[in-house]
């Protein structure tokens, strides 16, 4: 079966980002026109072109940029895999034994209420100024969404299913893994999506108050010489380290969910199907 | 998302009091278990505070110096009324922009390049433009209040069920009757839910701008305390913090209670119950 292009629903795809795209130049043009006319203080919202400049000045004439870019994804690369690691390993604890639940509940839910980033200071005291200080925060900030997430998700299995299992006389780890992982594995996902962003806060936000690389010590010097032009441009390269975190946490969750969508289900189908057909010649032969 | 959660279901009478011993137990244990390791120098104790010190801290800081009542103050208000001014924003921004379905869809990508910033990153910005005093931060919260309640308003709006609005506008229900009957009560769940993580992050906000720069607040006293190595006090203003969370946490799901008062069945039976009565008064007033 080849792929059939839609040329209509292409088209019109053409035509709504050709809007999207005149939307933009509109709001940019009236920017642009409001710090020109002086209704805009341009020193503290510099219009679009300066921060064209900004831009352009921090990613190819000055080329610092992607030093910091690079420290700071690592940081918050770092703190996910630490944090979101430990929220599974406590998560799948808890679901399997009710009494561990029941002891760690409390403490999950105060480190919860706490904001985790007050801890700053303390962790920069423990850690020190280098990268680790960084991991550590972004690793206690973005525990908790994974660790609920997938204590949910493992927990909340459908009661029918389980007493099916139960009668076909699965055993514990039988039932753990083809019943309750692939119910949690979205949930958990979503966790995920929700943490790693959190983890990229905890970063910017301990390079914030100490720190010797990443972006967001290069946006706080760039704001406090009041450069805002580069301190936006700064900004919004943490947006796009932003949305790159995430499509890493979305591309994994299309990768192993793959029966939540129909074009991946079918292809993982089809790909097992010619595994079984292979092997079923093999044996014949 | 983090939401109302059972962790842990409830038990009834003597169970529930053999295992809330039993947490206590843990608890101490656990306090024990590093005050020993402290004393016996497997802990640096001018890093790891021990317990006792904690302690003491907590005397110190709320009645011999009393000094933290004035930062807590502060703080607090600084979260309330940044919570107050940007979820509002937030929220009769999306009411607005969510009765439009064109001006919903142009604005998609830029809630979503908005999402994926970290919104305290904004911090220092917003203290170059506003200066150092008490304006940035409730600035800085309101920025941070401002987006969930905003992405989780105009998706309540939109996920309003299609069959009743069909029945209620083939009734001939006005915009502002299918407005004020149908999305809003539809939208009310998840507007809460918006409000509860923007309250969530509130206190987070604050702290960061006070961390940034300030001259007065939680965030500086815990930056100053660990500066100058007073870990035990350090410890005491986040214990403060944990137990201002979990207030606001409560807090927030009262008001929860009430506002959506249909997704709780007690407060469901209250409130029927109280309709009821004032509908077989005024019938009886008549009769």
């Amino acid at each position: 079966m080849t792929p059939r292009i839609d040329f209509l629903s292409f088209a019109g795809r053409g035509v709504a980002l050709t809007k999207h795209l005149a939307v933009f130049a509109a709001l940019m043009a009236l920017w642009e026109f409001a710090a020109r006319f002086g209704l805009v203080d341009t020193i503290l919202l510099p219009p679009p072109r300066q921060i064209a400049q900004g831009l352009i000045q921090l990613y190819i004439e000055n080329r610092e940029i992607y030093w910091h870019f690079w420290v700071t994804f690592l940081e918050a690369l770092g703190g996910f895999l630490i944090g979101g690691g430990l929220g599974l390993i406590l998560a799948v604890g808890s679901a399997q034994s009710p009494s561990f639940r029941r002891y760690v509940a409390p403490y999950a839910i105060a480190l919860n209420v706490t904001p985790g980033l007050a801890l700053t200071p303390i962790i920069i005291a423990w850690f020190g100024f280098g990268m680790s200080s960084k991991v550590a925060l972004g690793a206690i900030v973005c525990f908790f969404p994974v660790f609920v997430n997938t204590l949910i998700g493992l927990t909340r299995t459908d009661e029918d299913t389980l007493e099916m299992f139960r009668s076909l006389g699965a055993s514990r780890w039988q039932t753990f893994l083809k019943l309750q992982v692939p119910e949690a594995l979205p949930i958990t996902f979503a966790g995920c999506k929700i943490a790693i962003t959190t983890a990229l806060v905890g970063a910017v936000v301990a390079e914030f108050s100490q720190g010797t690389a990443g972006i967001g010590i290069l946006m706080q010097r760039f704001a406090f010489a009041l450069d805002m032009s580069s301190a936006i441009a700064a900004l919004l390269s943490m947006s796009l380290l932003g949305l790159i975190l995430f499509y890493l946490i979305e591309i994994l969750d299309d990768l192993i969910v793959f029966w939540r969508r129909d074009r991946r289900m079918e292809a993982v189908g089809r790909r097992r199907q010619a595994r079984w057909e292979a092997g079923l010649s093999k044996s014949r032969d | 998302m983090t939401d109302v959660v059972d962790l842990a279901p409830v038990q009834a009478g003597a169970s529930r009091e053999r295992s809330w011993l039993n947490h206590a137990a843990i608890f101490l244990g656990l306090m024990l278990l590093w005050e020993g390791s402290s004393h016996l120098g497997w802990l640096d104790p001018l890093f790891f505070p021990r317990p006792s010190d904690i302690l003491v801290g907590f005397w110190r800081l709320y009645i011999t110096q009393g000094n933290i009542w004035g930062h807590l103050g502060l703080t607090m208000a600084e979260v309330l009324a940044g919570f107050a001014a940007g979820s509002l924003l937030g929220i009769a921004l999306a009411l607005v922009v969510g009765m439009s379905d064109r001006i919903r869809r142009y604005m998609k990508p830029y809630v979503v390049v908005l999402e994926a910033t970290p919104r305290i990153a904004i911090g220092p910005v917003i203290i170059a433009a506003f200066g150092f005093g008490w304006t940035s931060k409730v600035v800085i919260v309101m920025l941070v209040c401002f987006f969930a309640p905003f992405v989780n308003t105009l998706n309540g709006m939109v996920n309003a069920d299609r069959d009743q609005l069909e029945m209620m506008r083939s009734m001939g229900a006005s915009k502002w009757q299918v407005f004020c009957k149908l999305m809003l009560p539809d939208a009310m769940p998840e507007i809460m839910g918006g409000l509860r993580l923007a309250m969530a992050s509130a206190l987070g906000g604050a702290l960061v701008a006070e961390f940034i720069a300030s001259n007065a607040g939680m965030g500086l006293l815990i930056n100053q305390y660990t500066g100058v190595l007073n870990m035990a006090s350090a410890f005491v203003c986040v214990l403060t913090l944990t137990g201002l969370g979990f207030a606001i946490m409560w807090a927030m799901e009262a008001v929860d209670r009430r506002i959506v008062f249909w997704n709780d069945r007690e407060s469901t039976a209250e409130v029927s119950k109280r309709l009821a009565l004032a509908w077989a008064h005024r019938n009886g007033d008549l009769a």
